[in-house]
């Protein structure tokens, strides 16, 4: 059975990305003079959707390499959402040119007098980093990769549907698959922390952790499984996927708790390190998130471990569809949450401090005074709509970008049939029992 | 067992002959005794009509005193009973705390999952437990009926019938 991706479905996602396109508009024109809130949004959400599908592909490519067979029923839905990378390396790579084009001012070390030594702005630690700090740098990864990741999606994608219109040819198709998967392996685990490390983490230049990119390869993992679980539910409301039963989702329940664990084990670890080992000079990172943004620090672990460990422990919550869809809608959003605690404070300060050293010329545009924004660097006002919370805006723009997520995976689902009824695992996935 | 049973049971050579067998059993309303299986067969308890074990519940509550054994006692040694600094932090650290509670959590819920399990089901030391074919442990799937439930003739032919390669009688 094939997906029919009906006009109002079509609708309605797309009203959602125009919400989405709205509130980014809105917030370009309400924004400082170096629109700092529309940038660190697209970054946010471009991030989370890119990992997501980095994920997705990364989780099958395991599956394949592990010769497993219970995903099987629904491995056009991990393909279709890895295959969202299609979308998400060119945001990103919008991102990059826009360091180029000095458009935004999301990252202290794209702006290049802090590695000239005759500058006054000359930053010792950004000149030691900037062999890898660099536009060429995080360019070349991003679009090296990207291709990489895309190209062997592809392909796996393709034998995966010849198995559909000329059968398994014995298990030729799926050791093509399995080549092109392990292959696949090492391109996203290494490739995919050296682009955390790019994209994400230098928001934060000054400060690293080696845990960091397991840490946000954990919370996209997570995503990935709950925008699985919950597309998985849509389509069998619709009378799709008669074949993924309620095993399927156990399992999935069960990924979504274990790796919930696993995610907060990194988050508590990154922590515990650098307090337990005394690096004061990391503890920047913390400091800063303990003092502004306490309620979303603290609720961050509350979503995205309390309430999976707590709900999901029992065997019947993971059974039952009502309990693990709100898990699944919960962490979800936990983890956009968790997104904004990463991007959002380091950005923040880079625009402060950006601002205050002047190197733009417009900035009392706003009726901000030099000093008052230099200040609001170190300390910054304890609610501020869309930087120290979430706002309508910022909202708007999630929407915005899982309408234009949701309705890829679905464009891409409407183009072959669901279950790939030639797999040679077909039948075992079909009479999985967990 | 305290109290001898005689029973009559059937070996199987395969895991789905075995799961036909029971189905068959339950419609034809045979009361089985036992089955018996050298591992864990797949969709086997919920025609046996086995309910789902209680034992996590015990095993959360083990883990739930280790939690609370870790933190009180942390608690009480490093601001009451012993205080010492370590690397300047101070004496209650939670962070510091949380790897060991983890660690006593899980501890107290295996050790006292264990036990129960093994109190349960009257394991132990000492402890002799009749096997009914030593093969059952190994590559045979077995269907016991005890001959007081069921008459003797009856399940005989059902064993023949259904599939069984082998076809004994033993007290235990």
């Amino acid at each position: 059975m094939t997906y029919n991706f009906t006009s109002k479905s079509k609708t309605w996602l797309a009203a959602g990305m125009v919400l989405g396109l709205l509130c980014l508009v809105l917030t370009w024109f309400g924004d400082d003079e170096l629109h700092t809130r529309f940038w660190s949004n697209f970054l946010h959400n471009s991030v989370f959707f890119t990992g997501i599908a980095i994920m997705a592909g990364f989780f099958m490519s395991a599956s394949i390499t592990a010769w497993a067979g219970w995903y099987v029923v629904f491995k056009r839905v991990w393909e279709a959402i890895s295959l969202y990378l299609i979308i998400g390396i060119p945001l990103m790579l919008l991102v990059g040119i826009g360091i180029i084009g000095d458009w935004h001012h999301l990252y202290h070390w794209s702006d290049l007098t802090t590695i000239d030594p005759d500058h006054e702005n000359f930053d010792k630690i950004l000149f030691g980093k900037k062999g890898f700090l660099n536009s060429t740098w995080y360019l070349g990864v991003t679009l090296v990769l990207g291709i990489i990741w895309i190209f062997i999606i592809s392909k796996i994608r393709s034998l995966s549907l010849a198995e559909d219109t000329h059968g398994p040819d014995g298990f030729n198709r799926q050791y093509g698959m399995r080549k092109w998967a392990a292959m696949f392996l090492p391109f996203a685990g290494f490739g995919s922390a050296a682009v955390i490390w790019l994209w994400i983490m230098s928001v934060d230049a000054h400060w690293y952790s080696t845990l960091f990119a397991w840490y946000t390869g954990a919370s996209w993992f997570v995503s990935m499984i709950c925008l699985t679980i919950l597309i998985l539910l849509y389509l069998k409301s619709k009378g799709y996927f008669a074949e993924v039963t309620v095993e399927h989702f156990h399992d999935l329940g069960k990924f979504l708790f274990a790796f919930s664990i696993f995610w907060t084990y990194l988050w508590f670890s990154q922590y515990m390190l650098i307090w337990y080992g005394n690096i004061g000079e990391e503890t920047v990172y913390f400091k800063e998130r303990f003092t502004n943004y306490p309620v979303l620090f603290y609720g961050n672990l509350l979503i995205n471990f309390v309430a999976p460990f707590l709900i999901l422990m029992r065997n019947d919550t993971k059974r039952k569809m009502g309990s693990l869809a709100f898990v699944a809608g919960l962490v979800l959003l936990g983890h956009w949450v968790d997104f904004f605690l990463m991007v959002k404070p380091g950005v923040l300060h880079t625009a402060h401090s950006a601002m205050a050293h002047g190197t733009h010329d417009s900035v009392a545009e706003h009726g901000h005074s030099v000093e008052e924004l230099a200040q609001g660097a170190e300390h910054a006002s304890t609610f501020e709509m869309g930087f120290t919370i979430p706002g309508f805006l910022e909202l708007g723009t999630f929407i915005g970008f899982l309408c234009l997520f949701i309705f890829f995976v679905f464009y891409i689902l409407s183009k072959a049939p669901l279950v790939g009824k030639n797999d040679v695992y077909i039948e075992e996935s079909k009479h999985h029992h967990t | 067992m305290a109290n001898n049973k005689d029973i009559i049971y059937g070996l199987y050579n395969d895991e789905e002959d075995l799961l036909r067998a029971v189905k068959q059993a339950n419609s034809d309303h045979l009361e089985i005794m036992d089955v018996y299986t050298p591992f864990p067969v797949h969709g086997l308890d919920p025609l046996l009509g086995l309910t789902e074990s209680r034992l996590h519940i015990a095993g959360f509550i083990y883990g739930l005193l280790g939690t609370l054994t870790a933190f009180l006692g942390m608690t009480w040694i490093f601001t009451k009973d012993w205080p010492i600094i370590f690397g300047g932090k101070p004496h209650w650290s939670l962070p510091a705390f949380i790897p060991i509670i983890f660690e006593l959590t899980v501890l107290f819920s295996a050790i006292g999952m264990t036990v129960t399990f093994y109190i349960v089901n009257g394991l132990g030391p000492g402890v002799v437990n009749p096997t009914i074919d030593l093969r059952i442990t190994d590559d045979k799937f077995c269907i016991a009926f005890d001959k007081s439930e069921v008459e003797a003739s009856k399940a005989e032919s059902f064993l023949r019938s259904s599939g069984a390669a082998e076809i004994h009688s033993k007290t235990i």
